[in-house]
């Protein structure tokens, strides 16, 4: 029996009609039609439907969609202004990490989810992180460059917000 | 030489869409009435349909259609017809389409999936080539042989043999007399998945006006729309296909794949866009794989070195259909001389009908599988010969005048494979080395390489260039983007070739058979030579165009004058001009009336004088020939058998270096995936031809922890074909890993490999019986 569930998309109150039995990523890109949330695979393995849910990245693959009743979620689309994008999505389209860019949304929400809540996350961290995504493009330097640099712009956005 | 554009890191103009979550591919794409299929994949690997019952999956909710196989006589292919949309009589393979179901969701069309009932009665199941060439091998094409097929093909009727190249150059018996010393070898690359991140999908719609509308994850639209054309018996003109954005390829998404089977499903609803999208699951089984080459190969040599002689016998487990494999088989016989002349080649490749799903190209296109042989047998015999390995293929090297075994000459213009080999000594070789310390052992290893396009007579590229009225310029082409960046490229040649800013062109997005010009496929590595020849090309026919108006304007004759980019003006006197943006669109006197014709123009290529091999399997087949070399340093963990790469180093003659951040990304990205099929991936099946690890989680591509140091040098001796000196580069950094590794394993602790992946079981095992051979 579908139920009607009620969640924060990208900063707007979303209410839908689901089958309980469904995954969020396929409520973000078959009912809501947000299709920036990609789907590589359907076991929690590579990391593509990666989002921003409370704050946390979690794979909206494996997430059934009651979980996330009530709850802020953000998707790759919330996170540019318009024109202007995010800190992490610059560093990531200029360092080469960019190649099929099927994994990168998930890459980019990852990096989000990390830096937002711990700005001066250790190297490891940062591997730690990465290692729940696949990419088969770029041998994962760049995105590793990527990474650092986008750590180092959003280091330097927060101390501009601060003074 | 300098350019202006070339040789510079631009970014990729669709790196924005792609952070932002704009860029759309396959599934991403909504259409108005769309209905979504799933498809049923047999219980057997190989057996007869008995009976199929669809009656209760009807009355599912939200089922608007079940198809099958029933009565469907449709058979296609590009280079052997035996392809069906879907199993009629009987399976071949597990993941084959045996129904579907089209419903308004995908839920509910995999919800009466599993109401639909079918009776198999199962035949003998053959996963590896040598088993389905036995003699009492049941046929798993009985047609095999009456499948129209290209006429350069010879299949063998009554086996299970799809076809047999055979390339002979000298006499192999001969040589083999001469030589002093023999090696040889069996080596197995075994099948494995290109396992793009996007999974294949399609969207077929037949519509009422008798056109079909199609959009899939596919480089090669012009085939399917061809194709699409014959089985439907209409003209090629009313099938209009579009290439969205691509989630990565690596060979699987060429050739005909899930589009025809598809396109049979939604030719029972017309008027109805239908949907398709593998699960993971499905894009292992039920796309094409790559690899699942067998090379049993001997070389022979003179005691100072000199090669004389090669025997070499590929057998290649084609998968349930050969007409994606057939291709792969003949590059991988006549490319595994590897970077070596030899005088004299006794050469055959088998392409072998299994129960597996089809093999088609991989990301290398048989390079690799084969010269993974010839690159440890040159290791095994310069051990043997008692020579310095580097010496030892120095000595032989396809240097200038040296004939391949396809009988092309080379030329200084196809590269320099040495000074690759130079590179990789100096900064591997020379330099402290310790072999063993408590925890682990050491070793070096590389492999020189030789890559080949694989092309065909009529595997044109084409480009069309239109100069807007402010004198920027928009360029469409059939090249699809799945990522290699080539959208980059066409702006950087575009841009030096019309001496346009970059910033002021706009490349195409998408491709439109509708629209965009003709091209064959998106293969061989060859989009940046063939595609950037064609721009080339264009570009002379556009800056003719507005030098014949700039002529009548000027009143003057076309070679008086020259082109700036900004101006066409006369030679002897530049201030007599007149500027591009008033003769782009013809140009309009003060009276009103306009002379000229519009800046703009089409022209394609291919390569020069390629053609169909002779009665020997010889002729002009590679024309276009990247060398190359790769080396590792590696260490091996004594108590766990890990095998860890501390530096990889890839050298590559390229000709000339377009953009050095995108050609880096392609290197790195292709050795990981080099690696991957070295240490980690393969393609587990059980007798039954099931697949056991279909995931994923269970199919290891290599981690971001376990991404190598690379090391990364570009030659640059510029060539003929391509543009400005460049040659092909996307799937060359995937040959070398695999023997440059086993090699060096070979060095760490004195163990020969000749089949991959080297896991740590098989090298803690290898120690092990090592250990007991030393204490015998």
């Amino acid at each position: 029996m579908p139920e009607k569930i009620s969640f924060t998309l990208n900063g707007k109150l979303r209410v839908v009609e689901v089958d309980p039995e469904m995954m969020l990523v396929d409520v973000i890109r078959e009912v809501l039609n947000m299709t920036g949330t990609k789907k590589g695979c359907d076991n929690a393995t590579c990391g593509t439907c990666t989002v921003i849910m409370n704050g946390k990245a979690i794979k909206s693959c494996n997430t059934p969609v009651l979980k996330a009743s009530g709850a802020e979620i953000l998707t790759i689309e919330g996170l540019a202004h318009g024109k202007e994008l995010h800190p992490i999505q610059k560093a990531i389209s200029e360092s080469g990490a960019v190649q099929c860019g099927f994994c990168t949304p998930g890459i980019v929400m990852e990096l989000y989810g990390l830096f937002e809540n711990k700005p001066d996350a250790s190297e490891s961290e940062i591997t730690n992180s990465l290692n729940k995504h696949l990419c088969r493009c770029t041998g994962y330097e760049p995105i590793k460059d990527g990474a650092l640099m986008a750590q180092k712009l959003v280091q330097e956005r927060n101390k501009e917000l601060v003074n | 030489m300098t350019y202006k554009y070339i040789g510079k890191s631009y970014i990729r103009p669709d790196a924005i869409n792609k952070v932002i979550g704009k860029a759309q591919y396959l599934d991403d794409i909504r259409l108005p009435g769309m209905l979504y299929a799933a498809v049923l994949r047999p219980e057997y690997a190989h057996a007869k349909i008995v009976s199929v019952d669809i009656s209760e999956a009807e009355k599912m909710p939200g089922v608007v259609k079940v198809v099958t196989g029933k009565g469907c006589k449709l058979h296609y292919g590009d280079n052997i017809k035996d392809l069906s949309p879907m199993a009629v009589e009987k399976v071949r393979y597990i993941g084959e389409p045996v129904a579907a179901v089209v419903a308004d969701t995908t839920f509910n069309a995999q919800k009466a999936l599993e109401k639909i009932k079918v009776v198999y009665d199962p035949l003998p199941v053959y996963v590896d080539a040598l088993d389905a060439m036995s003699e009492d091998a049941v046929l798993i094409h009985e047609e095999n042989g009456d499948y129209w097929h290209l006429p350069t093909l010879k299949p063998e009727p009554g086996t299970n043999v799809a076809n047999v190249y055979h390339l002979k150059k000298g006499k192999a018996a001969d040589g083999f007399a001469e030589a002093d010393i023999v090696v040889e070898g069996e080596f197995l690359y075994p099948l494995g998945s290109c396992a793009a991140l996007e999974p294949h999908g399609s969207i077929m719609w037949f519509k009422e006006d008798n056109t079909i509308e199609g959009w899939s994850s596919s480089i090669c639209p012009f085939i399917i729309r061809q194709d699409l054309a014959a089985s439907y018996g209409i003209p090629e003109a009313n099938v209009r296909l579009h290439i969205p954005d691509i989630g990565g390829c690596f060979g699987y998404k060429s050739d005909i794949t899930v589009e025809q089977t598809v396109a049979w499903i939604a030719s029972f609803v017309p008027g109805h866009p239908v949907k398709w999208v593998a699960s993971r699951k499905e894009d292992f089984t039920s796309t094409l794989l790559g690899h699942g080459i067998r090379t049993i190969m001997k070389i022979g040599a003179k005691n100072d070195g000199k090669l004389v002689a090669i025997e070499a016998k590929l057998f290649h487990s084609g998968g349930a259909y050969a007409d994606t494999a057939v291709n792969v088989t003949i590059a991988a016989t006549h490319n595994c001389t590897g970077p070596y002349e030899f005088n004299h080649c006794d050469l055959i490749g088998y392409t072998v009908y299994t129960n597996t799903p089809p093999v088609g190209a991989f990301r290398g296109y048989g390079h690799q599988e084969s010269q993974f042989a010839i690159e440890r047998l040159m290791d095994i015999l310069a051990r043997k010969l008692g020579m310095d390995s580097f010496a030892l293929r120095e000595k032989n090297f396809l240097s200038e005048g040296k004939v391949n075994a396809l009988g092309e000459t080379m030329w200084k213009t196809n590269g320099d494979v040495k000074a690759c080999t130079d590179i990789i000594r100096s900064n591997i070789y020379n330099k402290e080395f310790i072999k063993e310390d408590d925890d682990f052992y050491y070793g070096r290893g590389y492999a020189a390489l030789m890559k080949s396009p694989k092309g065909a007579s009529f595997s044109t590229k084409g480009c069309y260039l239109k100069m807007n009225i402010d004198g920027s310029v928009s360029v469409n082409m059939g090249g699809a983007e799945v990522g290699q960046g080539l959208r980059t490229i066409v702006q950087q040649i575009t841009g030096e070739a019309l001496k346009v800013a970059p910033e002021r062109i706009r490349v195409y997005n998408d491709i439109d058979t509708q629209y965009s010009p003709y091209e064959w496929q998106t293969i061989g590595s060859m989009f940046t030579t063939q595609g950037g020849r064609a721009i080339i090309r264009a570009a002379e026919k556009l800056i003719n165009v507005l030098k014949q108006t700039a002529a009548q304007v000027l009143k003057t004759d076309v070679d008086y004058l020259d082109y700036d980019g900004d101006f066409v003006y006369l030679k002897n006197d530049p201030t007599i001009r007149v500027a591009v943006p008033e003769i782009s669109r013809g140009y309009i006197t003060s009276d009103g009336i306009t002379i000229g014709e519009v800046a703009q123009s089409v022209s394609d290529a291919r390569l020069p004088r390629y053609a169909n091999p002779d009665k020997n399997g010889q002729g002009s087949l590679g024309v276009e020939y990247t060398f190359g070399a790769q080396g590792a340093e590696i260490r091996i963990e004594k108590k766990t058998g890990k095998v860890f790469v501390d530096n990889f180093v890839s050298t590559f003659d390229v000709g000339q270096v377009i953009n050095p951040l995108q050609i880096r990304g392609t290197v790195l990205g292709g050795v990981m995936m080099g690696i991957g099929a070295t240490l980690y991936e393969k393609l587990e099946f059980d007798k039954e031809g099931r697949i056991l690890n279909p995931h994923y989680f269970k199919y290891h591509l290599p981690t971001y922890k376990e991404a190598v140091p690379q090391t990364i040098h570009f030659i640059e001796n510029p060539g003929t074909v391509g543009p400005f000196g460049a040659r092909g580069i996307g799937e060359h950094p995937v040959i070398g890993p695999a023997p440059a590794i086993l090699n060096a394993i070979y060095d760490a602790i004195g163990v020969d490999f000749f089949e991959i992946p080297v896991t740590p079981e098989i090298i803690k095992q290898a120690l092990a019986n090592k250990q007991q051979k030393e204490y015998a």
